[in-house]
Order: C-alpha cells, then sequence, then structure tokens
C-alpha cells in the first residue's frame, strides 16, 4: 500500500523535477550565513555548546551543572572543577514560503510553475541533508503548508502538496507573512518566492519574517512577459486578482516609463532587503530552474 | 481666389466638424487584456502624465491632424478656383467651327479637337449649381456646332457633364462656313425659356464665345455688340495646297472624249511642287509635276492672293467614268486634295413624235445627234401598246404635239399644247397675245436659248402644281412647265409651236436640243451628280416606295426610301468623296461631293474678325490658363495629412 502510494508520488515529483535534475541535487546542501541553533543534533554546527564530540572549551563548575561533563583528569591535576564544553551539531530549519495567489499564474510560462520547480528542488536539497522543512503557500493568508518535515520520506508528500496546489485568490502579504511568522520555530532559512507585486506593498511583509536567528532569501520571480509587454492599441488592463482596470493607450513613450517603474520597484525591494542583511534574486520565469538552482544560488551561497 | 460652391462647403463643414470633435468625446472602446498586477502600469501612466506637461497637446495632434484634413477636404469641396473669366450666373453661347478648314492638322490632333478641348475648358471654367445652394445661380452655357448650317449640341444648361458629352460630339465636317445662321440661332434659344426651372429668358443677352479659325465668309452680314462675343482662335499655318475648281465634260464634236480642267492653289508662302493625279475608275491614268507659286505678299489690289495653277487633262473613254484629280503633297488639309466628277457616258436618244403633221417640230427635232426619230400620227399612238412603253421603254422621249392621250405611259414627255390629265398641270382657257416676261437662262433646257422675242398668238393658262418647275412665263401664264408625276417627267409649253414665232428664232432648235438631251439622260443628270458638300443628293424618276441604299465615305450605307413622286433626296454627304445610290434593278449611280471652294481652302488663322462694323480680336491667351482649379491639390493635401496622421499614429502605438 504504502509501495504503491509512493511510486505515485514519486512520478509526480518527477514532473517537477528532471530525475537528472534531482540526482545532481543530492550532491548540494543548504548553507547558512548564520550557524543557526537547531532543535536536533544535525549535520552542522552550532553555536551552542553541547553534546558533541568536538570539544569547544572549559568553564568552572557552578552548583547545579550535570556531573557528567565535569573534566574529571582536570579535577585530578588542579582539584577544581571544571566542565567540558563541546561544540554541538544542530539541524538546520529551512521554511520555504510561496506565494500562490491568482497572479502566479500568469505569463508564458507561468510564474506558478517555476515556483514550484524551485520549491521542490529547494524542499528536496534540504530533506536529503536531513534538515527540517517547512513548506507554506500562502494568498490571503497562508493557505497550505507542510510543517517539520525531514528526511527523504517526505518526498512524495511534499512533491503531492506542491502538484495539487493551485493558484487562486487576492493576496495578502502582510497576513500571511504573520502567520507564516508566528507559526515558525527555531531558526534556519526562510526563503520567500514571489513576484512581490502586492498592491499593500511588500515592507511591513517583509518586516515580520526577518528575525534575528532566519536567513531571509527574496527570489522575485517575474514573467517575461511583464518584463517587456507586447501591447498595442486602446487597452482596458484588468487585475488578475481583483480585477481592478486600468485604462491605457499603449505608446512607446508609457512602454518607457513603465519598464522604468519596474526597474525601479525591483531596485526598491532590492535595496530593502540588502539594508536588513537580507538575499535579493530577482528570476525571469522563463528562465531554466536547473541553472538558477546549480549556479545562481550556490554563487550566492544559499546553496553549497 | 474665388469659389464654385461655397455653400456645400459650409453644409459640409457644419455637418462634418461637430461629428468629428463628438468621436474625440466619446470613450473609447478599449480590448480587455488581463495582467497579473495593474500596480505598475498605474504608476507608469502616472509617471508618464506627471513628466509629460504637453501630454494632452500631444494625444491631441491626431485630432488636429484629422481636423487639417477635415479643412483640407471642406475647401476642396468649396471649389476654390485661382481666377475666374466670368462672374457667375451668366449665359454663353460656345460656337464651334467644324468646317473644313477646321479639319486642318496644323495643330494636333486637328484644329476642331483644339477647339474642342478649349471649349470644354472653357465648360469647366464656369461656375456651376451649388449643392443645396439657394441663392447663387449658375451658369449656363449652350452649345452650337456649325459648318454651312449650324446645329444645337446642346441647349441652355449647367449639367457640365451634359456640355462635355455634347462638346465631344462634334464630328468635323466638309462643309462652308456660315457663322451668320448660327447666330440668329444661338439668339433664338437665348430669348427662348431653357432647360433650366429658373429660365432667365431676356433678361440679358447670352455671350456668343466663337471657337474657330476665322475663315468665316459671311462675318460681314453679322451684327454683334461690342463685348457680345469673344473669338478664341485656334490654327497656326497657312501651307495648304488644294483643287478648287475640276470639272470633266465631254466634247461636243467626239463625245467619246472627256476634257479635264482642274484649278490648284497653293495657300503657302513658299513656291510649291506637287505631282497632280488623274485617275479614272480608280486606275491612275497621268501623274503630272506642278509648281505653283506662293502666296503673293506684295501690297496692291491682288495682295495676299495665293498662287494658282491651272491643269487640263484629255480622255479617251466612251463609258461612264469616275474621274479623280488628286494632289499628291501631304499637307495640312487632306479634303481639299482629291476632287472627283462622275462623266455619264456618251448616248445618242431614241425619240417618238406623236404629231398630226408639225414639220417645225420634226425638222428641230431632226437637227439634234438622235440615234432615231419616230413620227406617228395621235391615233398610230394611241393603237400602240402603253402597258410595254412603259416597261420596255424603247423610247426615251416622247413628244406630244397637240395630243392629249387618254393613258400615259411612264416615259420623258415634250408636251405642246394642251397638258395631259396625269400631269397635275390645270387647264383653264386659252390667253391670247401673250409675250415672255421672264425665264431662267440658267435651267439646262434653256441652256443658250434666248426667249425675248418669243411670241404666242394663243396659249393655255396653266396652273402648276406647287412643286412643278416653272422655267418660263408669259404675261398671263406659265409658258414652260417642269413636273415630274408618278416617274414620269413632263416638259410642258402650253402652246402650239405653230401659233408662235418660235421656229423664226435660233433658240428653238436649241431648245428642242437641250430638252431632249435633258429628258433623255434623266433630268440634267450632268448637273446633279457633281455635288458639293452639303448639297443633297437627289435622284428622281424612281418607282414610288421604292428603297435605295446610299454608301459613301464615313457612310457604310443607309436605306432611303423614295417619296410617292418618285424621288430621294439624301442630305448626309458631309464628307468629301464618292457617294453611291443603289436601286435594286437599277445601275448603280454615283455622286461626286466635292469640296471646291477656295474660302474653305485657305486655312490661315485670322487674328481678328471683322464683323459688319466690328473688329473682334481673336483672344491672346488659350482658354486653359484662364483658371485654375484648386481641388485636387487640396484633395492631395488631404490625403498627405492622412498619411502623416497614420505614421503619427504608429509611432505612438509602436516604438
Amino acid at each position: 500500500m504504502s509501495q504503491s502510494k509512493t511510486t505515485v508520488s514519486r512520478k509526480r515529483l518527477t514532473d517537477l523535477l528532471d530525475p537528472k535534475f534531482m540526482a545532481r541535487l543530492d550532491s548540494l546542501d543548504v548553507l547558512s550565513r548564520k550557524i543557526l541553533q537547531g532543535k536536533l543534533q544535525g549535520e552542522r554546527r552550532s553555536k551552542r555548546r553541547g553534546q558533541s564530540v568536538e570539544f569547544a572549551d572549559h568553564r568552572p563548575y557552578v552548583a547545579g551543572d550535570d556531573l557528567r561533563f565535569v573534566d574529571w583528569n582536570i579535577y585530578g591535576r588542579l582539584d577544581q572543577l571544571f566542565l567540558k564544553l563541546f561544540l554541538e551539531e544542530q539541524d538546520l530549519t529551512v521554511h520555504v514560503a510561496m506565494d500562490a495567489s491568482a497572479s502566479m499564474s500568469f505569463g508564458e510560462p507561468s510564474k506558478e510553475l517555476f515556483i514550484k520547480k524551485l520549491a521542490a528542488a529547494l524542499a528536496y536539497i534540504s530533506l536529503v541533508n536531513n534538515n527540517r522543512v517547512t513548506i507554506s503557500a500562502f494568498a490571503d493568508g497562508v493557505q497550505a503548508q507542510l510543517a517539520n518535515m525531514r528526511g527523504r520520506n517526505y518526498l512524495p508528500q511534499m512533491a503531492e502538496m506542491l502538484l495539487t496546489l493551485g493558484s487562486e485568490g487576492l493576496s495578502h502579504f502582510e497576513s500571511s507573512a504573520r502567520q507564516i511568522a508566528a507559526g515558525r520555530i527555531g531558526s534556519g532559512i526562510m526563503i520567500v518566492l514571489s513576484d512581490f507585486l502586492f498592491k499593500e506593498g511588500f515592507d511591513t511583509g517583509l518586516r515580520r519574517l526577518m528575525a534575528r536567528q532566519y536567513d531571509l532569501y527574496v527570489i522575485q520571480v517575474v514573467s517575461a512577459q511583464e518584463l517587456s509587454p507586447e501591447l498595442s492599441g486602446d487597452l482596458k488592463l484588468v487585475d488578475i486578482e481583483d480585477a481592478d482596470a486600468a485604462e491605457i493607450t499603449v505608446s512607446g513613450a508609457l512602454l518607457k516609463y513603465y519598464k522604468r517603474t519596474l526597474t525601479a520597484y525591483c531596485n526598491e525591494l532590492k535595496d530593502f532587503c540588502t539594508r536588513r542583511g537580507a538575499t535579493y534574486v530577482l528570476v525571469n520565469s522563463a528562465d531554466s530552474v536547473e541553472s538558477l538552482v546549480l549556479n545562481y544560488l550556490r554563487r550566492i551561497r544559499l546553496l553549497r | 481666389m474665388e469659389w464654385l460652391t461655397p455653400l456645400t462647403a459650409l453644409y459640409a463643414a457644419a455637418a462634418a466638424v461637430p461629428v468629428l470633435l463628438l468621436l474625440y468625446f466619446l470613450k473609447l472602446k478599449r480590448r480587455e487584456q488581463l495582467v497579473s498586477c495593474t500596480l505598475l502600469w498605474k504608476r507608469a501612466v502616472q509617471d508618464l502624465q506627471v513628466n509629460a506637461p504637453f501630454q494632452r497637446i500631444r494625444r491631441n495632434i491626431l485630432l488636429l491632424l484629422q481636423l487639417l484634413m477635415l479643412a483640407a477636404v471642406l475647401l476642396a469641396l468649396g471649389g476654390p478656383l485661382l481666377s475666374r473669366i466670368a462672374a457667375p450666373g451668366r449665359r454663353f453661347v460656345l460656337l464651334i467651327d467644324r468646317s473644313a478648314s477646321m479639319s486642318a492638322a496644323d495643330v494636333k490632333p486637328t484644329r476642331l479637337d483644339d477647339a474642342k478641348k478649349q471649349a470644354e475648358l472653357f465648360v469647366q471654367s464656369v461656375g456651376a449649381q451649388a449643392l443645396f445652394s439657394l441663392g447663387a445661380k449658375s451658369d449656363l452655357v449652350m452649345v452650337i456646332a456649325f459648318d454651312d448650317h449650324p446645329k444645337v449640341m446642346c441647349n441652355f444648361t449647367s449639367d457640365k457633364r451634359q456640355l462635355v458629352a455634347a462638346i465631344e460630339a462634334i464630328m468635323a465636317g466638309h462643309g462652308g462656313s456660315s457663322l451668320a445662321e448660327a447666330v440668329v440661332v444661338a439668339r433664338a434659344f437665348a430669348q427662348s425659356p431653357g432647360l433650366e426651372p429658373d429660365s432667365r429668358t431676356t433678361q440679358e443677352p447670352a455671350r456668343l464665345v466663337l471657337f474657330s479659325d476665322g475663315r468665316i465668309p459671311d462675318l460681314k452680314n453679322i451684327v454683334v455688340a461690342s463685348d457680345e462675343l469673344v473669338f478664341n482662335c485656334t490654327g497656326r499655318s497657312a501651307d495648304n495646297i488644294a483643287v478648287t475648281a475640276m470639272q470633266a465634260r465631254r466634247t461636243y464634236e467626239s463625245p467619246d472624249e472627256i476634257n479635264v480642267f482642274a484649278t490648284l492653289i497653293n495657300y503657302g508662302y513658299e513656291q510649291a511642287a506637287c505631282d497632280v493625279q488623274l485617275s479614272l475608275n480608280t486606275d491612275v491614268r497621268a501623274v503630272r509635276s506642278v509648281t505653283i507659286p506662293p502666296r503673293s505678299s506684295d501690297s496692291g489690289p491682288d495682295a495676299n492672293e495665293p498662287g494658282k495653277v491651272a491643269l487640263n487633262f484629255t480622255l479617251s473613254h466612251a463609258d461612264a467614268a469616275v474621274i479623280e484629280v488628286r494632289q499628291l503633297q501631304p499637307d495640312a488639309l487632306s479634303c481639299d486634295d482629291a476632287a472627283w466628277a462622275v462623266v455619264s457616258p456618251p448616248r445618242r436618244l431614241s425619240v417618238l413624235l406623236v404629231t398630226a403633221g408639225n414639220i417645225v417640230l420634226e425638222s428641230g427635232l431632226r437637227a439634234s445627234p438622235l440615234a432615231k426619230l419616230d413620227v406617228r400620227s395621235p391615233a398610230q399612238f394611241d393603237a400602240m401598246d402603253h402597258a410595254a412603253l412603259s416597261v420596255d421603254q424603247p423610247y426615251d422621249v416622247i413628244v406630244l404635239d397637240n395630243h392629249v392621250p387618254g393613258s400615259l405611259p411612264k416615259c420623258r414627255y415634250l408636251i405642246f399644247g394642251r397638258p395631259p390629265a396625269g400631269s397635275d398641270v390645270a387647264v383653264a382657257e386659252q390667253v391670247e397675245n401673250q409675250v415672255i416676261v421672264d425665264w431662267r437662262p440658267k435651267h439646262a433646257v434653256l441652256q443658250y436659248v434666248n426667249l425675248t422675242n418669243l411670241f404666242a398668238a394663243k396659249s393655255f393658262r396653266m396652273t402648276p402644281p406647287r412643286d412643278a418647275e416653272v422655267l418660263a412665263e408669259f404675261n398671263e401664264t406659265p409658258a414652260l412647265v417642269l413636273v415630274r408625276r408618278q416617274g414620269s417627267t413632263f416638259l410642258i409649253a402650253g402652246f402650239d409651236v405653230l401659233q408662235t414665232n418660235w421656229p423664226f428664232e435660233p433658240g428653238f432648235v436649241l431648245f428642242c436640243y437641250n430638252a431632249v438631251s435633258f429628258l433623255g439622260t434623266e433630268a440634267g443628270q450632268k448637273y446633279q451628280t457633281n455635288l458639293q458638300v452639303g448639297e443633297p443628293i437627289v435622284v428622281d424618276g424612281l418607282t414610288p416606295g421604292a428603297t435605295a441604299r446610299i454608301s459613301g465615305p464615313y457612310l457604310p450605307g443607309t436605306e432611303v426610301t423614295a417619296t410617292p413622286a418618285g424621288s430621294i433626296r439624301f442630305s448626309g454627304d458631309d464628307r468629301v468623296g464618292l457617294y453611291s445610290v443603289a436601286v435594286p434593278d437599277q445601275p448603280l449611280r454615283m455622286f461626286a461631293v466635292n469640296l471646291l471652294d477656295a474660302s474653305e481652302s485657305d486655312i490661315k488663322p485670322v487674328g481678328e474678325i471683322v464683323m459688319s462694323g466690328q473688329i473682334v480680336q481673336a483672344r491672346q491667351q488659350p482658354v486653359s490658363r484662364a483658371n485654375l482649379p484648386l481641388w485636387p491639390w487640396l484633395v492631395g493635401l488631404a490625403l498627405a495629412l492622412a498619411c502623416l496622421e497614420w505614421l503619427v499614429y504608429n509611432k505612438k502605438v509602436r516604438i
């Protein structure tokens, strides 16, 4: 029973990720710029000293310390009680927050597919490396969440969640961010995948996701049609989410101003992130996920 | 600059400009397009509006261009002209000369075509009726073409298409020019209501616009007011060699010989050498080179007299013949390069004299060169088979001397005494002591006959029918009457020869000869087979109702039916050349139609025409420069603006 379900699910994961690509992902791991405290002993160093094989330091014994960590050899030589301190290896939480609002279905190829592929690749790397993985899909609040997955066993579940996820509804980033921030535990990496075209603005939402113990990666996915629109004539532009209309007469000047506005918007987001220690990445949905993951994300040291 | 139809443009502007503006006030129907987020677009539009202070003006450059284009179209609709040759609401009569001299090709293609072109330009330049116009009256134009006779091509109208069609329909003729009749017709039409509903009949005299080369002989008979007539002269050259006279006839002594006389005139100012070709029934018989002196340029009585050469040919031909004299040098006018003559065969006549005994008449007839002269008494004549006489026609002429037979076979009669009933000449009582008061010495019957001393002791008082020709008159009654009735021809002398002094006159024998020849050769064929252009072709002596087929140059074949009197008249011979009249069961009759008009062949254009007491100078400028319609330029401008608008629109929409 479980075997057949896995087969079906695996098949479905391959819908998102090419097997060859997955094979190359196996050699990657998620890297945190801060060494963050995990809940379980993971496969990475933590700042927190604890139970580990790697010696860190000694400190004088104070009443109440665990007697198991007293360095009895020192006590024998110096007749003083010292405690051995070890560097503890802890696990890392990778939180992928992906936009699932209706606007993601826009573009050719659609931003939705791109984001799902990217999320699948990141989750895959994290699960394979025994990290704690949480995937949240948000639109007008958190729409779906798979929390605290660890290990390869969760791959089918993750794939199923991604593949059944639709893009619909308004986007309300601030409330979604609040929910995500409230629900996360421990420390790790927060990766936000969205187009960040939020009418209420991205700053409050992002500010909520920033925290001392989380590395924030902001990946903005924009379609080619948004980067250089091929429109002409007198148009009534209808917002795919809230049906808001904008009447325009497409002209060379207007297109110039649109591109200028888009660039300014992206730069604003980038500045916002840089100033607060987050990493900003702008991606075109027409680009390949593979080269993004294998090259670019390694270059910015999200992966190694 | 003036406007032909300003009101039309105003009405159109009143309708079109608000509609265009309204179109701009209406909201555009925009195409819907889904986007992921309108946020950036709204910001871009905002930026665009904020950063471009002249945006409204720039957006409306399309409106501006469209308004300009509309203005150009509306102005074109107004029919602007750079200058006008006449104020609107006047009437013009275009008199277009289509005489032979207008066929001259010194102006390409011909003078007539040039005149027609000028006339069309004139028509295009007069004021037209404005659409919806209430007050402005349009010009009215009438077209008359004239040669010997005027022909109304189009009555007064302002319909330019109709006028141009009428001008186009004018065909070149080969006749002479006679303007007087045309002017009379023009004035008559000008005083009668025209086709237009608001006919301005006699309010103002119509202006006459003459398109001609000025070679009009009857100008002296025309009286025009000082500014009534405008003369547009066409033609450049005077170079023309013409056959202006030609005659062919058999000599009296030897009837087989034909003498041909021709006169050639050189109207040019240089001596001309040309070959003259004589053809007989289309076979060339002789070609003679002649040199014709130029038009004299000295002052004096013969100033401007063209050079002349007379030619004389002699041919021997015993049959009917068509003789053509043609000069072979190409020149401007071709219709006077040749002349034709139809010569009838020499013929000896058979004559029947019906008399109780008249030695005078018998010897008078015997003096003529006849083939046969039979003398019968009245009783013998009455006993003859009259039906056979009608059908077989054994006699060319029957002479009745004081005999009125019961029935008359179809023939040609010379009658002395009481006219027979079949001739329709009513007879009253006899009158006495008649002297001649008048006669027609130029008629073939009375050629060389002097009747001055003719006295008749007794004569019948005759009342001839209306169509009879009276050749001589006594003081109380016609003396000689020519009547054609039911295929017969009667030459009636209403008296007995023996009761006159005529037998003692030398003219009596000549009369007998003339009368018999005239009647025998079918009423003086010699005079009727050689015609001038426009003279009707007349054939007599046909069966009433018979159909004759007439062919000629530019005339493929026209059916003409004989009148109850047995004659046909055809006046469609307005081109020079040979015409043939084919009547079933009869030999083909040939007619030569010649120009032979020295004044018409003189094609030297005339710069000023001298009317009766009025000199009219030819207009110096051709009509074409009189005014320039501007609407094509405006339409072109509108087109250019439309292209510019398209470009601007495209530049706005695409990069």
